[in-house]
């Protein structure tokens, strides 16, 4: 049967990237940037829009190759996407053809994995989003929340080391986003796998993660980092944790407020 | 409440072109009244119907409709299968689409009506030469729409593709392109269809015994216009069916993958 696998460590070791433009400048987007993310560890990262969170993100599923530095899963360097790290993108990327259950079976089409064991794993992880029901159904019959559901169901599906989230409830509404969050933190608790977790909600970073690192604008850099070490589930309206929230604020409207100043080269 | 309700729905979608057929033939009837014309140049709807059932009767207008949709059909098909998978490869690879689209853009302005003449000079008036004509119409539209189906595949689902076991390019094209792909695929057969009906009908005006152009060319010889009116209607009725069982088709595939 399906292995149970911890988390593992992920270490990112001076990662760099640098974009070469039409003009043939080179901006540099990314970097340098180390971390060293615990087994099982929930790191959530925020930044400013176009602090390159998302290019440090897809370098580390492998769509993207780093200028310099490299990251490591155990002592493996990353050299393109694997199962192993799966990922939850902020639309979804459900494929629209196939039904909620074929979705979540998606990432377990291998030898090694008889088609009876497939349909089981798929439908023990939609019980764990509290879809079991939606299995025939298709993905447009969906609300967004439902979606980001399957798309949890199918990350967690294929046993992954580390999970990479893309902003994943961005385009939710605030309910739903609540309810998730806490679905996510369950369904964590439960699995024990290594998270990266992208966002630029601060609020979403305080209830959610072990630590958090906030990033600087272009060339994005690591500008603070804090441990949250309140029990969980938490409430983040606690005199403590808001705090918190205005320390990270503070930083993030520096960053802001830098590229938006004249002569920043960021207009 | 969505049970009660379907059939009344489905009334009010046809409603518009039953209101749109009998203003059509309202203001034919009144020009007809008013000007008096020639039968023999434009005969009234009420002949129009009486020629209409003749040939329905003796089986004429469902043999000659019969022949131009096997024809339709044939190229079409011959179309769908040489375009499709080609389109796949071309919109998948830059190589290829740059090697084969300088002759597309230069093949495709030319109409398929264009190719009449040669396709009668070179396969005289058999029915090769209509499959080849319905062929041209055919092939392009399929093609194009396959290819911008390919390119217009999400990235964030190739993203998909490639973290949840698509290692290979063959695979995600496989798993992830090709299916991605297919909205715009039966948009392109659709489309296609309906170029493909045009053309035949002007093929058979030029060369052929049968089918729904020869029985318009034939009514224009004969100076018997219900007969040319008999096909027009029958030519317009038939397309707009076709294009309603395609339109059916899409929607039942879009909803159930």
């Amino acid at each position: 049967m399906s292995v149970v696998n911890a988390g593992k460590r992920l270490c990112i070791e001076g990662l760099t990237k640098t974009y070469a433009t039409r003009s043939g400048e080179s901006v540099a987007a990314l970097g340098p940037i180390s971390v060293d993310v615990r087994p099982s560890e929930f790191l959530v990262i925020v930044g400013p829009t176009g602090c390159g969170k998302s290019t440090l993100l897809q370098i580390l599923a492998g769509f993207l190759s780093p200028t310099e530095g490299r990251a490591l899963v155990g002592d493996e360097p990353i050299i393109g996407p694997s199962i192993d790290r799966s990922m939850v993108f902020q639309s979804y990327a459900l494929f629209p053809w196939l039904s909620v259950l074929e979705n979540v079976e998606f990432g377990l089409q291998r030898k090694d994995i008889s088609k009876s064991q497939r349909r089981e794993i798929a439908l023990r992880h939609l019980k764990m989003v509290g879809l079991q029901d939606f299995a025939n159904k298709s993905i447009d019959e969906l609300s967004g929340g439902m979606k980001q559901r399957v798309a949890i169901a199918r990350a967690f599906a294929v046993d992954p080391s580390i999970m990479l989230m893309d902003e994943p409830f961005g385009a939710l509404d605030a309910l739903t986003r609540r309810l998730l969050q806490r679905e996510l933190l369950r369904i964590w608790h439960e699995q024990q796998r290594t998270v990266v977790f992208i966002t630029h909600s601060v609020e979403e970073a305080i209830f959610l993660a072990d630590r958090i690192l906030v990033m600087s604008s272009r060339p994005g850099q690591i500008k603070a980092e804090w441990s949250v070490t309140a029990p969980r589930p938490r409430d983040v309206t606690s005199e403590e944790l808001r705090q918190l929230e205005r320390k990270i604020y503070a930083l993030l409207d520096e960053e802001l407020m830098k590229s938006f100043s004249p002569g920043s080269g960021i207009s | 409440m969505s049970f009660s309700l379907a059939p009344l729905r489905k009334i009010s979608r046809v409603l518009p072109f039953i209101y749109a057929a009998i203003v059509i033939v309202a203001v034919w009837q009144l020009v007809v009244t008013v000007t008096k014309p020639e039968p023999s140049v434009l005969p009234a709807p009420g002949a129009v119907a009486i020629a209409f059932e003749h040939l329905l009767r003796n089986g004429e207008l469902a043999t000659d409709a019969a022949y131009s949709l096997a024809r339709v059909v044939v190229a079409w098909l011959l179309s769908a299968i040489i375009a499709i998978p080609l389109g796949l490869l071309m919109g998948s690879s830059q190589r290829l689409e740059r090697l084969v689209n300088p002759f597309v853009e230069l093949f495709r302005p030319i109409s398929p009506l264009a190719w009449i003449p040669m396709a009668i000079l070179w396969f005289g008036i058999g029915e090769s030469g209509k499959i080849f004509v319905v062929f041209i119409g055919t092939f392009f539209p399929i093609l194009l729409s396959t290819v911008a189906g390919v390119k217009e595949v999400d990235p964030v689902l190739l993203h998909a593709g490639r973290v949840f076991g698509c290692t290979s390019r063959t695979s995600l094209f496989r798993r992830v392109v090709v299916p991605a792909a297919m909205p715009s695929v039966v948009v392109g057969l659709r489309v296609a269809f309906g170029t493909g009906w045009a053309a035949i009908i002007a093929a058979e005006l030029v060369a052929a015994h049968t089918g729904l152009g020869y029985l318009i060319a034939n009514g224009m010889d004969v100076l018997r216009a219900d007969l040319v009116l008999v096909g027009m209607i029958a030519i317009g009725v038939l397309g707009f069916l076709f294009d309603a069982v395609f339109r059916y088709a899409q929607q039942r595939y879009s909803r159930h993958g």
